[in-house]
């Protein structure tokens, strides 16, 4: 058609010139497709492409076609019916596109030249606008066949799930019932149709519920993409500190966890018409609670429309939970697969302590290459069940591989790193097996396409709580065949596949139907803290689907109890009501809340948040030196949060100075940056829930500081990141990358050291070939000022050894009652075979991650310093205990996140229980630790300023929870004063005091079981008599009264004297001394017990409060509401006096006088 | 991320011969906001879903210039040759179509809705 190309010789396609004066008529800035926008890039690549297509049927393809054109339709056209469609005769391509571009107006403007002059007009001929509008037509036809045929793949792919033939049905079923459930196993569709159907069925607001935060981004997505909305927000969802909701959301995908925090801020969760729980089968805690929380809620919500959606398995138990809903059972989409059981022989079984024999696993890998050709592809799956045992089996594969060059191993666990555990998806070579190792993520949490076949060792570890030693356990156990079903299923996804069992057949009929639910495997104590929270009522009476064991709610119960949380009857306390609030163990709760009273809040948020998320610092850098090396300054030998709080600062600062340098910092030291990432976005929810709850006080400042410009400045800045994140949330479907055979194998391994090192090896990874772009670092920037962290890093960086001890106590009484005390013996130990003892569990060691792991000696007492014989034997001031986060028995009972603290002065303000004899030279801690002290005047002292440090922190603790917040007592109009700035520090300058320079020699033990039963003199004959000794009258503010059970005098809630069975008693009289108090004039004979409590009470004149400050400062926190004045009857005047007890002692003086 | 400007739903479109369905925001000849663009048919348009750009869109179908059927724009269903023909229709009248069109259709099976 362009036949006369000699015209147009000074026209060059290719010359920019030239096309930005095309881009003047058909891209002009309004445009259907503008100059610049990546359309118009296309467009003009296109444009080439057709171009060059055009010129090559030109020469070939035209001369054929034209020759038979007129023959072949005259002769047709004869036999034709009656209708003429009034086709035109000559073919043209042309006509075959249904749009056209007018752009006339233009071109006249521009005046376009019908007969260009070859040197004055260089602008473009009739000819040149001609091509370019037929190449956009072709262009635009193109564009629209593209995304027509997306259209109809995606229309096609609904309609050949198995649940689209149920659709009508289940929207039928929902709109009847107020309950459907939803049965159907892998692949039918139902997560990702079911929404839909309810969607285009009129529904909105639905919420759908998925166990794992991953799930509910991803199928956002794709339902999102399904329901063409990609673009639009009416599908979204929302995780933890992530959200896509916006007003016009009608679908949102959710955790179980969020959900339940919804309905714990709204008890109708009025704003959903629909709630879908997902996976229902798998029986995680959150979701049989929420099941149990829904179904009363359904009464409350006759409109509610609940659907719980369930693999085949188990339905009966959910349908009939649920009044016998209707249930809708969909087949599964599985290729067939193929079992094979290949029990391991006895003599290739190991034993527990044994490494795993890999001999039945090279079988299966032989096997397949010598049954199957490398062309036919098909990916394997292995099933193992621990991190140790994947590296054993990795090692032989490994081996196996190099050797056939016919595979690429590849392990899959949780503590992997994301981009490892990424790898999985990567595509291998021609002729070469992915052989993905893998624990039960890949059961349910990862899928993975491809894979053809699956071995199964039928084990799996689980936690498992065991409320006696109050322990987590990691323990292997069989699986149940559901699972056993499940890990089959893996290879049937993409096409027919075999699945070898390394177990028999007998064994398989042996497994339990079922795993066992989580609700009956874990401690409760979050749970039931929640319920409380909730208005649940008792929580050994509520409705749950297989309720746990009464006991384990028991466990919860005194647990909470013990932390503060729950008073004697079972309510919430004040702290319990907002550690319910917080989705957090109750331990950090505790921390978090305790740092807010001093000013620890910025470290205490950093520790809190670092312990809530999994260790930055990957396991598999650990035996690289250079990591090691580079680790180093970030140590702290105070104890791992210590170390993971320097971790963050030294992070942030970096990534104030650097930006996504960080990322190379992170590396070179072993560090998994994401996880710095979740916990910086953590402890900013910390922070906003303390201060939605009037604990910590509101930043104005560093706001109002920036000036204009640069609020400017950020607000472009926010933009530009705005920009780049939706750019990568486009290119997010990249394609998998195709992984090498040469890559060593450690660098595949889980002993990978690779990527760091500087050896310039990490360079092909994903980083440098694919985008540029660090994705998490834009999402920081966006969500976190980097400024304001800096500061508060550096607030934290710096820890004054003053600081550093407060914040000490402060996860010390957190982490209370988890102490560990070290084994007597250990300093002439090896340091791996160092021993610790809990209250519950003897011989527990420190997991190799700790850093006391590699340096115990910090525990030790000096042995300068403890006397070696006789009474004195053991007497030290350096005693120390570990406070730990977590105790884990996996092949050991391994302590993890361990700090050191002064034993004596810890326990002294932290205990629970604390049990004295006459003299208060002995005590005994919790009825575990004994502290015997040698000195009786010094102990007198230690104990008597460690109870006034007490009443005075629980005073100004409970003042600083009553002010304002949401839920807090507020509303009830009890919010007190807030304590003073004065008060709080010279009470945090009295605790660090304490816990540093207290001088007093001790020796430190645990008690023998027998010893602990027989620990108490138990209630006394004449106790009940009014003029008892053991009556000591002087202490009627402090409630002073015999203990129903130990015996001996209760003085606070916690200590409780002269009740241990060694105790002098009898000479208790003997033991009074004259005494002069400091503060006020008083001079009199007084029995330690009593000395105590004057000091308790008696302040510095110049610190004389309000008497009614002054009371509620004395006032204990099991006692706070009592007043400290006590009616008391002096026999001498044989009067009844209002007094209090300091009251009481100088009129007790006039007496004596 | 931002308000989602979708146009209005006019109605469903349903492709009378392979029954792909989906919903329309335009009727007609000249899509809102296409500029020099016009269609050479009475289409129905809808936002292009797998376009960010608010202003892209996407031709369903259009209705058969012999039988009236509302047809989509596969090629399994329709062609557009100067005017749209839903593919029995062209069958019908396979003689009247060039060389090319004839030849390209040989080619295809005749579709089968899918259920």
């Amino acid at each position: 058609m362009s036949d006369d190309r000699g015209d147009s010789r000074a026209w060059d396609w290719d010359s920019p010139q030239c096309r930005a004066q095309l881009d003047e008529i058909f891209f002009r800035p309004h445009d259907y497709i503008q100059a610049g926008s990546p359309e118009h890039k296309e467009f003009w690549a296109f444009f080439e492409r057709f171009q060059r297509f055009k010129a090559k049927r030109d020469m070939f393809g035209s001369r054929a076609a034209n020759k038979r054109d007129p023959h072949e339709s005259k002769k047709k056209r004869s036999d034709s019916q009656a209708v003429d469609l009034g086709l035109p005769k000559e073919y043209d391509a042309r006509y075959r596109i249904n749009v056209s571009v007018c752009t006339r107006d233009v071109e006249e403007r521009l005046g376009v030249s019908e007969h260009r002059q070859r040197s004055t007009s260089s602008g473009p001929g009739k000819q040149e606008v001609a091509d370019c509008r037929l190449a956009l037509l072709h262009f635009l036809d193109f564009t629209q066949k593209q995304s027509f045929g997306k259209l109809a793949k995606l229309k096609r792919e609904q309609k050949s799930l198995p649940i689209f033939q149920y659709r009508e049905r289940i929207v039928e079923l929902v709109r009847t019932h107020s309950v459907v459930v939803v049965a159907g196993d892998t692949g039918c569709g139902k997560s990702t149709q079911v929404p839909q159907y309810l969607l285009s069925a009129g529904f909105s607001h639905i919420a759908c519920t998925q166990p794992r935060r991953i799930a509910c981004i991803s199928l956002a997505k794709r339902v999102s993409f399904e329901s063409l909305n990609q673009y639009g927000s009416k599908v979204g969802y929302q995780i933890r500190f992530e959200s896509s909701r916006t007003p016009v959301t009608k679908l949102l995908f959710l955790t179980e966890g969020l959900l339940l925090r919804q309905i714990q801020q709204d008890p109708s969760l009025s704003q959903y018409q629909v709630v879908i729980v997902d996976e229902v089968h798998e029986r995680h805690l959150h979701c049989d609670f929420l099941l149990g929380v829904l179904r009363s809620l359904l009464a409350m919500r006759p409109d509610l429309r609940l659907i719980l959606m369930s693999a085949t398995i188990n339905i009966k138990l959910f349908s009939s939970y649920f009044g016998h809903a209707p249930v809708l059972q969909v087949p599964g989409r599985l290729f067939p697969i193929q079992v094979i059981y290949q029990p391991i022989p006895p003599e290739e079984q190991s034993s527990r302590s044994e490494k795993l024999d890999p001999r039945p696993y090279l079988r299966v890998l032989q096997g397949i290459d010598q049954r199957y050709p490398p062309e036919e592809r098909g990916d394997l799956l292995l099933f193992l069940s621990g991190v140790a045992e994947i590296s054993t089996i990795m090692e032989a594969c490994q081996t196996y591989a190099t050797h056939t060059r016919r595979w690429i191993v590849l392990p899959l666990h949780s503590t992997l790193s994301l981009a490892q555990q990424d790898k999985v998806f990567d595509i291998a070579p021609p002729g070469v097996r992915k052989c993905i190792i893998s624990t039960n993520i890949a059961e349910t949490s990862v899928t993975i396409d491809g894979v053809r076949f699956v071995v199964d060792s039928g084990k799996v570890k689980e936690m498992s709580f065991d409320p006696k030693a109050k322990m987590q356990r990691l323990q292997e156990f069989w699986i149940s065949r559901a699972s056993s079903e499940q890990r089959k299923g893996r290879a049937g996804r993409t096409g027919p596949g075999v699945c070898y069992r390394l177990y028999a057949e007998s064994d398989y009929e042996a497994f339990a139907p079922y795993p066992v639910p989580e609700i009956h495997r874990v401690a409760l104590d979050s749970l039931v803290l929640q319920m409380k929270s909730m208005d649940l009522g008792d929580p050994r009476s509520f409705p749950f689907i297989d309720p746990p064991p009464a006991s384990s709610i028991q466990t919860a119960m005194t647990y909470l109890r013990e932390q503060g949380a729950l008073d004697a009857r079972g309510e919430l306390t004040t702290i319990g009501r907002l550690l319910a609030q917080l989705p957090v163990d109750v331990v950090i709760g505790k921390m978090l809340v305790l740092g807010s009273l001093f000013n620890l809040v910025e470290p205490v948020l950093t520790v809190a948040a670092a312990l809530s998320v999994q260790s930055p610092f990957l396991r598999s850098a650990q035996h690289n030196p250079d990591c090691s090396t580079a680790r180093q300054p970030l140590h702290s030998n105070q104890g791992d949060p210590f170390t993971l709080l320097n971790t963050f600062n030294s992070w942030v600062q970096v990534k104030g100075e650097r930006g996504s340098g960080s990322r190379k910092w992170c590396r070179r030291r072993g560090l998994e940056e994401q996880r710095l990432y979740e916990m910086v976005n953590m402890r900013r929810q910390f922070k906003e829930l303390l201060r939605s709850h009037g604990l910590v006080e509101t930043e104005e400042s560093s706001v109002s500081v920036q000036d204009r410009s640069q609020r400017r400045e950020r607000l472009s800045e926010r933009q530009r990141l705005h920009q780049l994140k939706r750019e990568h949330d486009l290119q997010e479907n990249s394609r998998r990358k195709v992984l090498r055979l040469e890559e060593d194998p450690e660098n595949a391994g889980s002993s990978g050291s690779d990527e760091e090192g500087g050896t310039g090896r990490g360079k092909k990874r994903k980083e440098d070939t694919g985008s540029n772009l660090d994705i998490q670092e834009v999402k920081f920037k966006l969500r976190h000022n980097v400024n304001e962290l800096q500061e508060a890093a550096a607030a934290g960086q710096d820890l004054s050894s003053w600081q550093q001890a407060l914040l000490k106590l402060v996860l010390c009484r957190g982490l209370y009652p988890q102490l560990a005390l070290p084994d007597e013996h250990n300093a002439t130990r090896k340091d791996s075979e160092q021993v610790f003892h809990t209250r519950n569990k003897q011989g527990v060691v420190i997991h190799p991650t700790s850093v006391f792991a590699s340096d115990p000696e910090v525990l030790h007492v000096p042995e300068h310093e403890s006397s070696e014989f006789g009474a004195d034997k053991g007497q030290s001031n350096r005693h120390q205990l570990l406070a730990f986060v977590t105790l884990l028995e996996t092949n050991k009972p391994y302590l993890s996140n361990c700090v050191r603290v002064p034993a004596l002065q810890a326990l002294l303000l932290v205990a629970n229980s604390v049990d004295s004899n006459a003299d208060c030279t002995r005590l005994v801690v919790d009825g575990w630790l004994e502290l015997s002290v040698s000195d009786a005047e010094a102990a007198l002292r230690v104990l008597s300023s460690a109870l006034t440090l007490r009443t005075e922190w629980e005073r100004l603790l409970q003042a600083q929870l009553s002010q304002g917040g949401p839920g807090s007592t507020a509303g009830l109009g009890l919010a007190g004063p807030k304590p003073s700035r004065r008060d709080l520090e010279k009470l945090a300058e009295g605790l660090v005091r304490f816990l540093l320079y207290t001088e007093v020699s001790y020796s430190l033990r645990r008690l023998t079981a027998l010893q602990s039963q027989n620990l108490y003199i138990g209630p006394q004959q004449d106790s009940g008599l009014p003029d008892s000794q053991n009556l000591n009258p002087l202490f009627p503010g402090m409630k002073t009264e015999p203990d129903p059970i130990k015996g001996g005098l209760r003085v606070s809630s916690y200590f409780t004297y002269n009740c241990l069975s060694d105790s002098k008693d009898l000479y208790s009289e003997c033991l009074r001394t004259f005494w002069t108090c400091p503060h006020c004039d008083l001079h009199m004979p007084l029995t330690p017990l009593e000395r105590m409590q004057h000091e308790a009470t008696c302040r510095p004149a110049g610190e004389q409060q309000p008497e009614q400050d002054a009371e509620s400062g004395k006032a204990e926190s099991s006692s706070s509401s009592s007043s400290l004045t006590r009616l008391y009857h002096c026999d001498v005047c044989n009067k009844d006096l209002t007094l209090t007890s300091t009251e009481i002692l100088k009129h007790k003086r006039q007496h004596l006088q | 991320m931002g308000t989602a400007v979708e146009g209005t739903v006019r109605g469903m479109f349903t492709c009378e011969v392979c029954d792909l369905s989906s919903p329309f925001t335009y009727y007609g000849q000249k899509p809102p906001n296409t500029r020099a663009i016009v269609l050479l048919e009475e289409c129905f348009v809808m936002k292009d879903p797998f376009s960010p750009d608010k202003e892209r869109f996407l031709i369903l179908g259009s209705k058969c210039s012999l039988c009236n059927k509302d047809v989509c724009v596969g090629t399994d269903c329709s062609l557009f040759y100067t005017k749209r023909f839903c593919l029995p229709c062209v069958r019908q009248h396979l003689d009247q179509f060039p060389q090319q069109v004839q030849s390209e259709l040989a080619k295809k099976k005749p579709v089968q809705k899918t259920s």
